[in-house]
């Protein structure tokens, strides 16, 4: 083994370790949204110079973890961990009455690890397949953009108005760019992820201090009733294959190889999709609520894996809903990794690894994640979810994503950027409540107005 | 007037709210400046530099979380629910079979469910409930036209709501 493969694999084993311990401890707090986390601290570990293996690493066997233990706070408290957890959130309630929540846990997360470790190679297969067209994907790209632009927002809550609201979105961002060059000399991008990721905290922040501020007042604190969490084996941990009986191993290995294909579909779209096909195929009422949520959980794993992979693998270019999302900073985080707005050349991820680095690293990266929380969501659960709720305060997690946001925002053009970030993040953030232009519309809205205004400009001459 | 907000999916207290956000600008910004400021001009590579400022700066969040998280405590209450309410255990039957048709007798089930059944106390209660149901429709089949139906709304609420949360 060479000296660099030995360093590779120990900044994949380091940072993979260090992303699912923080991934799944964020993954414990309820409404921590995907891509308003996992993207600043991703984008973080790459502005850092971490080497591409652990960027890599980082970025998987954390969404891998987070998607574990995001089943805590869905299955004893009744509030979803997160965004993927919301279409869970109805069969761990009613598994929740019948008195097993824990059980709606231990399927959920089995479901999770099997579909993970299934989805890489899937991932990795199904972008070698695509490959041979890359070049005219990527010769097309601009004009590829605006379509699967056009066609995620329509395909979000907000349809026709989450189309037409990307126009002055896309002039926005536009604008904005060239207020920064002009007053930086250089174009911005983290500070436009980051106000995007982060949109719907910075309009709240603001609803508070406006009159706008009495539809949130609450007349006191939220209750919550913590589900009791009992053990019911002896001896060594289940493996998530004893959990599942043989009828939901199947239907989880299924839903997994097919939401590895269809990767440029919503995450969530495919996670209610799946669970509702393996619904209908079983009869008993027990037996299927546990079914729906060991594959609905799996296909929350498969997509943001696949997701990611194969347009990172394939590609190079962020053409999904998690590249254009959660994973955007693997694609482009200058100074690191870039993509060019003119040329569409690339220097990212997808330059630095090779496909069976992506598959190495990948297995490598799900099976720390597995290792930590697993063993962790099966044991601890019942603990972890009490001292969440009763030591960690919102306000405090507010407060250091606040710092957080400021802090890169400087870093990456001074007070020019931070007030770029605050402008998207407001304005983005207002969209999403009121047309639910959510945040992958707005990612694609970015990659619109980076690479295919100019395209169209061109042409209007 | 109560000082209680629901921002950003959680319960907070306005003013705790506004002290918090202000710890998170005066610590780690200044922290980030000084430290760029330090490593720009004692470190070669300019980008390096502007990577360790970055670093204090992340540490500098932390610290005001811990900080905060000190101040103030969470505006919750959590209950242990430790027994099984038989109220909402029926309600419960009720909504699966409303959801998406049946129950089902467990009895009907592969070996190792009916293993996992029994050994979480649920068998009994499952078929106690499938020979209800049973009974009930047999009952209202002997006296037809009085019986009513149980109209099932095929969206079911909670893929409604996800679509919403387009991702």
């Amino acid at each position: 083994m060479s000296p660099d493969f030995i360093s590779a694999l120990l900044w994949a084993i380091s940072m993979g370790l260090v992303g699912a311990v923080v991934f799944a401890a964020i993954g414990l707090v309820s409404g921590t949204d995907e891509t308003a986390t996992v993207a600043p601290l991703t984008l973080l570990v790459v502005l850092l110079g971490v080497p591409a293996p652990g960027v890599f690493t980082f970025f998987l066997a954390g969404v891998v973890a987070k998607h574990i233990t995001h089943m805590i706070p869905t299955t004893l408290l009744g509030i979803p961990g997160d965004t993927m957890a919301v279409p869970m959130m109805r069969e761990a309630q009613l598994l929740r009455e019948l008195g097993v929540p824990h059980i709606a846990l231990r399927k959920a997360i089995s479901g999770g690890v099997i579909a993970a470790f299934i989805a890489v190679p899937f991932a990795v297969l199904f972008a070698t397949l695509l490959t041979p067209a890359a070049d005219a994907i990527g010769k097309a790209a601009p004009w590829i953009f605006l379509v699967v632009a056009a066609f995620i927002a329509y395909t979000s809550k907000g349809k026709w108005a989450a189309v037409v609201a990307l126009v002055p979105f896309v002039l926005l961002i536009a604008g904005l760019q060239a207020f920064a060059v002009q007053n930086t000399g250089k174009s911005l991008s983290i500070s436009f992820f980051l106000g995007i990721a982060t949109g719907p905290l910075i309009a709240a922040l603001f609803t508070t201090l406006s009159p706008g501020r009495k539809s949130m007042v609450r007349s006191g604190p939220r209750e919550f009733s913590l589900a009791a969490d009992v053990r019911t084996w002896k001896g060594r941990l289940p493996n998530p294959f004893s959990v599942l009986d043989r009828k939901q191993l199947a239907f989880t290995s299924g839903a997994a190889v097919v939401s590895s294909a269809t990767f440029v579909f919503s995450p969530v779209a495919m996670t209610v999709l799946m669970g509702e096909v393996a619904g209908q195929r079983i009869k008993n009422g027990y037996h299927r609520l546990t079914s729906v949520i060991a594959v609905r959980n799996g296909t929350t794993e498969s997509t943001y894996i696949a997701e990611t992979l194969i347009p990172l693998i394939a590609l190079g270019l962020p053409l999904s809903p998690l590249a254009a999302g959660p994973a955007a900073p693997l694609f482009n985080a200058p100074p690191v990794y870039t993509v060019n707005a003119e040329t569409g050349e690339t220097n990212n991820l997808h330059n630095l690894l090779s496909t069976w680095e992506f598959l190495g690293f990948g297995l490598i990266a799900v099976a720390i994640a597995t290792l930590i929380a697993y063993p962790f969501a099966m044991t601890h659960a019942h603990r972890a979810a009490s001292w969440v709720m009763r030591k960690v305060s919102h306000e405090a997690i507010i407060g250091a994503f606040i710092g957080l946001i400021i802090v890169i925002s400087l870093y990456e053009g001074g007070v020019v950027a931070l007030l770029v970030t605050v402008s998207v993040g407001l304005i983005g953030g207002l969209l999403n409540n009121a047309f639910h232009v959510h945040s992958g519309v707005q990612f694609m809205g970015f990659y619109v107005a980076i690479l295919s205004v100019p395209q169209i400009l061109a042409l209007v001459g | 007037m109560t000082r209680l907000l629901e921002v950003w999916g959680d319960t907070v207290d306005s003013r705790h709210l506004a002290v918090s956000v202000g710890i998170g600008v005066v610590i780690p910004v200044p922290v980030f400046l000084i430290a760029e400021q330090f490593f720009t001009a004692n470190v070669e590579n300019p980008a390096l530099g502007k990577s360790y400022a970055l670093l204090a700066g992340l540490v500098g969040c932390l610290v005001a979380a811990l900080v905060a998280g000190r101040l103030f405590k969470p505006k919750r209450v959590v209950r242990a629910q430790d027994v099984v309410d038989e109220a909402s255990q029926r309600a419960a039957l009720d909504a699966i079979v409303a959801e998406s048709g049946e129950l089902g007798d467990p009895g009907d089930l592969a070996k190792p469910i009916q293993d996992e059944l029994h050994a979480l106390g649920l068998y009994d209660v499952l078929l106690a409930d499938h020979r209800r149901r049973r009974e009930a429709a047999a009952l209202e089949e002997q006296a037809p036209a009085t019986g009513s139906i149980q109209e099932t709304d095929p969206e079911t609420p909670d893929a409604a709501y996800a679509q919403g949360h387009g991702k």
